[in-house]
């Protein structure tokens, strides 16, 4: 039987009915039907379902939507303001970080989540952040040159 | 020679026109519709790989609480399909199921988690018939058969009958006597794994029935209107009554060419009334639609002294599965690779077993015969005592050559790709121990096909593109891209319309490196068309012969008098009203010649003595591609492209249990994709010789990327340790095992298939 929870998504408070069994995933597609955040393996594998849980990217697919109970969930749809990109997002579009875009939102999620720890990091360590997320069409070259753009561009703006 | 300044919009990197909507988790993919009093569709896949379903009880599903429909086979009408000509498949078995993992009921329920319990309620008896696996055993005499009744199904033909599901050949010249002649003969025997297409959105649907009966189908597709036709014929109904919506595509690669799962969802939402949807787990993903299966190729070549390839033989075997759901055409398509082989003979076998059928993916089988035939270059090489690189070189196609299908040889840029790859590796070169480097030669053809495009001028001077093909890989900005280009307008006054089978005039699937090539052809003369409107409809307005105008910056003025002029804004405005009309330009084709498209590639590996790993230091490809539309997105597609057979090469490696045919393997946890943290920077060298037909010059440029690294990666691996691995995957087990001399060559009874071949 759905029982009540509540989650501060993407700034808001939400007061939610949700099954005792749903992920975190669920909840968001199902119930608050942000469906930026995409369903690719449900088993942790593909991190296509990647959100910002409290400020750390976690695969949103293995959180229990009730464990999440007050938590600060922030989804792809969250990043961008009215008419404005986030430093991330915009670099993917600049540097064609993306094709079918299936990805792109866990991408984007583990970036900016990575970004907020290391703002400075080497190609390297770009590599190893978005380890849990497969993509299957870009090979990864473009979408690590934008993640090094963004990062370059956030620290000149800070 | 082209130039690349002559262009205005081409040869320019452009963001994606969809790119905001996918950055900002707006794109909406088929999962993501959510229609009101929408059901939940699951499956039930069959336990056995070779059964006749005896009974399915479905009452105790039927009566749990929150069910609305369920269906099996018998639900619906008797008719076979296939995705070419032969017709081996019913949408849900009828009697006979042929593989594990066969859906065999289909459940609609209120949510996800009923229609679950709901299958598992869903009681099936099986009464086994004798199955093969192994395709090799399959051919055999004696075998058991997949499909006794192949020779009564609509289109069989090209076939052995008995497992043998198609038969195609290829011939030139006299193999015999060339090989009588030749210096030394070469052979191989190879095989490649089964591939999963590794779509990250898994196969979906939402199927919902309009007040009128008509059936709407919001799809995860390349080709709707294939969608279209393949559900009017296993539902019996007219394509007029059904409307297929393709939803932006997570990734195809050729697993959605063709109609899947979208018919259960569709009678399901018939049998309720209700909208029903349809989205696969990841197991699913792997259990139920066609991979590429096995590959075992034989090889052999006679060649004289000086590396002259005077003949080649080469029998290859295609594992299908079930069901044809590719057919084995590049076994004979590239069974010579790049080359000039005067003396030919290429028999390639499709063979039925009991595993999960045979689906396209990215140039279907063209990587597994690249690896053959580019290991096999080395082999030949190394026999000879002959650089790998001057082989290739000596024996690369040639314009004005015959390629293997009997096309001439057009200009192009083959030759360059080599000279580049060499400069850019600084080949050939020694390295420390343990490190090696590889070569490979790739080569494909730009798609052709049933194309049409019509753009229509807006008053505000920005263009309408509408096309019937779904983007893939960044396809409606290349033509957008190309109507900018061909109008004289800037890339943000060309709107891509979104489209359906409705709306959109037919068009064939996207998939094959098609769509640039033969589309993106269709684009430019729509474009042509409309400039030829525009100019007429200014030659009235202005008073002015049609001649004496041009057509520049979206704006068609007098030839000597250029102030004198009308936007295409004014132009626009003024049709309305015009005897013409408002303007629309459009343009069709059904084929187009053929444009080849080479790509030469090196590796650059370390294997680790002790264990046999393989890790890839660098990779660069030089891809000739006539023209550079977008270079952004050319690049992507050379990266995804290279990176998807780094996978093959390595680690990638669909397992089936060689007892039952079972996907032993079904998660991203077990089938190992490339991950950034597995591979090294990606080199891309554009090549620019520009295609003879094409838009501005333009080839395709999707496929070839992916067909190179396995070899060039098992020919790096002999030159930094001296073993040769013919089998994919070149897994750090089957490396070590060579190192150790433990590595066994592939048995293949050629005598056999050459007796064989003698029936027909």
């Amino acid at each position: 039987m759905k029982q009540p929870l509540t989650l501060n998504i993407n700034g808001e408070d939400r007061q939610l009915l949700v099954e005792p069994f749903y992920s975190l995933l669920d909840c968001l597609r199902d119930e608050a039907r942000l469906t930026g955040s995409k369903k690719g393996c449900d088993e942790g594998d593909c991190g296509a379902c990647t959100v910002l849980m409290d400020g750390k990217p976690v695969t949103s697919c293995l959180v229990l939507a009730h464990s999440a109970h007050h938590a600060r969930i922030t989804t792809i749809e969250g990043l961008a303001g009215v008419d404005q990109l986030s430093p991330v997002q915009r670099a993917f579009v600049e540097h064609g970080g993306l094709q079918c875009g299936f990805c792109i939102p866990g991408l984007i999620m583990s970036a900016t989540g990575f970004l907020q720890e290391n703002p400075d990091p080497t190609e390297e360590d770009v590599r190893f952040a978005i380890g849990g997320n497969l993509c299957r069409c870009t090979g990864y070259s473009r979408v690590i040159e934008a993640i090094m753009a963004a990062a370059a561009e956030m620290r000149e703006a800070s | 020679m082209t130039t690349t300044t002559q262009f205005k919009v081409l040869e320019q990197n452009h963001p994606r026109v969809d790119a905001y909507e996918k950055v900002t988790g707006r794109a909406t993919y088929a999962s993501d519709v959510y229609l009101p009093g929408m059901l939940a569709c699951k499956l039930l896949p069959s336990a056995r790989n070779h059964a006749r379903i005896v009974s399915i009880d479905t009452s105790a599903a039927a009566a749990l609480p929150g069910v609305r429909a369920v269906i099996t086979g018998t639900d619906f009408p008797d008719f076979r399909f296939g995705s070419g000509a032969l017709r081996d498949r019913y949408m849900m078995p009828r009697e006979v199921v042929n593989f594990v993992g066969e859906p065999i009921a289909a459940v609609a329920a209120d949510d996800e988690a009923t229609a679950q319990e709901a299958v598992d309620l869903i009681k099936v008896s099986y009464e086994d018939i004798p199955s093969v696996v192994n395709p090799l055993t399959a051919m055999t005499e004696g075998a058991a058969t997949v499909h006794p009744e192949l020779e009564n199904y609509e289109g069989y033909g090209f076939t052995m009958g008995h497992n043998v599901s198609t038969l195609l050949d290829a011939d030139r010249g006299d193999v015999e006597q060339a090989l009588h002649e030749a210096d030394v003969v070469v052979e191989d025997v190879y095989r490649s794994q089964g591939i999963n297409q590794g779509f990250l959105e898994p196969m979906a649907c939402v199927a919902d029935v309009e007040p009128s009966g008509r059936l709407v189908i919001y799809a995860s597709t390349q080709g709707p209107y294939q969608i279209r036709a393949g559900l009017a014929a296993v539902l019996e109904m007219p394509v007029s009554r059904i409307r297929v919506v393709p939803m932006e595509l997570g990734g195809g690669f050729g697993a959605k060419l063709r109609l899947a799962f979208e018919a259960f969802p569709a009678l399901l939402a018939i049998r309720t009334g209700r909208p029903v949807k349809l989205v696969n787990t990841r197991e699913e993903v792997f259990t139920m639609n066609g991979p590429r299966l096995p590959v075992t190729n034989y090889i052999r070549s006679g060649v004289m002294n000086d590396g002259t390839i005077v003949a080649r033989e080469a029998y290859t075997i295609f594992d299908v599965g079930a069901y044809l759901g590719a057919g084995p055409n590049s076994g004979i398509g590239h069974g010579i690779g790049a080359y000039r082989i005067p003396n030919f003979r290429l028999r390639s076998y499709g063979v039925y077993t009991n595993k999960i059928y045979v689906g396209s993916y990215r140039a279907s089988g063209v990587a597994d015969m690249t690896f053959a035939v580019e290991s096999h270059m080395d082999h030949i090489a190394h026999e000879l005592g002959i650089d790998p690189y001057d082989l290739r070189l000596h024996n690369a196609l040639r314009e004005g050559d015959v390629s293997v299908s009997g096309a001439v040889v057009p200009s192009n840029g083959l030759i360059e790709t080599l000279e580049a790859i060499k400069e850019k590796v600084n080949w050939p070169r020694d390295l420390e121990d343990g490190h090696g480097l590889g070569l490979a030669l790739c080569e494909w053809r730009s798609g052709s096909g049933p194309s049409t495009a019509a753009i229509s001028v807006n008053d505000d001077g920005t263009v309408s593109l509408l096309t019937g093909s779904v983007d893939i890989s960044g396809s409606d900005t290349s033509l957008a891209a190309i109507t900018a280009e061909a109008l004289g307008i800037p890339m943000d006054k060309v709107v891509v319309a979104k489209r359906d089978t409705d709306l959109a005039p037919y068009t064939g699937q996207s998939g094959g490196s098609r769509i640039v090539y033969s589309q993106g052809t269709a684009v430019q003369r729509a474009a042509e068309d409309t400039v030829q409107k525009l100019m007429a409809l200014a030659a009235e307005r202005l008073g002015v012969p049609e001649d004496a105008l041009g057509c520049e910056d979206g704006r068609v003025y007098v030839l000597d008098n250029e102030p004198q002029g009308l936007t295409f804004a004014q132009l626009a405005a003024a049709s309305i009203t015009s005897r013409g009309g408002p303007i629309i330009g459009t343009a069709s084709l059904s084929s187009m010649p053929y444009t080849p498209v080479f790509a030469a590639q090196a590796a650059e590996v370390k294997v680790d003595r002790d264990t046999g790993q393989v890790k890839v230091l660098r990779y660069v490809q030089a891809q000739d591609v006539g023209v550079a539309i977008n270079p952004m997105a050319v690049e992507g597609q050379l990266d995804g492209g290279v990176v998807q057979g780094i996978g093959r090469a390595l680690t990638e490696d669909q397992q089936f249990d060689p007892e039952t045919g079972a996907v032993r393997n079904p998660s991203f946890a077990s089938y190992l994709m490339p991950l950034a943290i597995d591979l090294p920077e990606i080199e891309d060298v554009l090549i620019r010789a520009p295609a003879e037909d094409g838009p501005f010059g333009a080839r395709a440029v999707a496929e070839p990327p992916g067909f190179g690294p396995p070899a060039a990666i098992a020919n790096a691996v002999y030159d930094a340790v001296g073993v040769r691995v013919k089998q994919l995957p070149l897994s750090g087990e089957r490396v070590l095992a060579a190192l150790n001399g433990e590595y066994d060559e592939i048995p293949l009874d050629v005598e056999a298939l050459r007796f064989a071949e003698g029936i027909i």
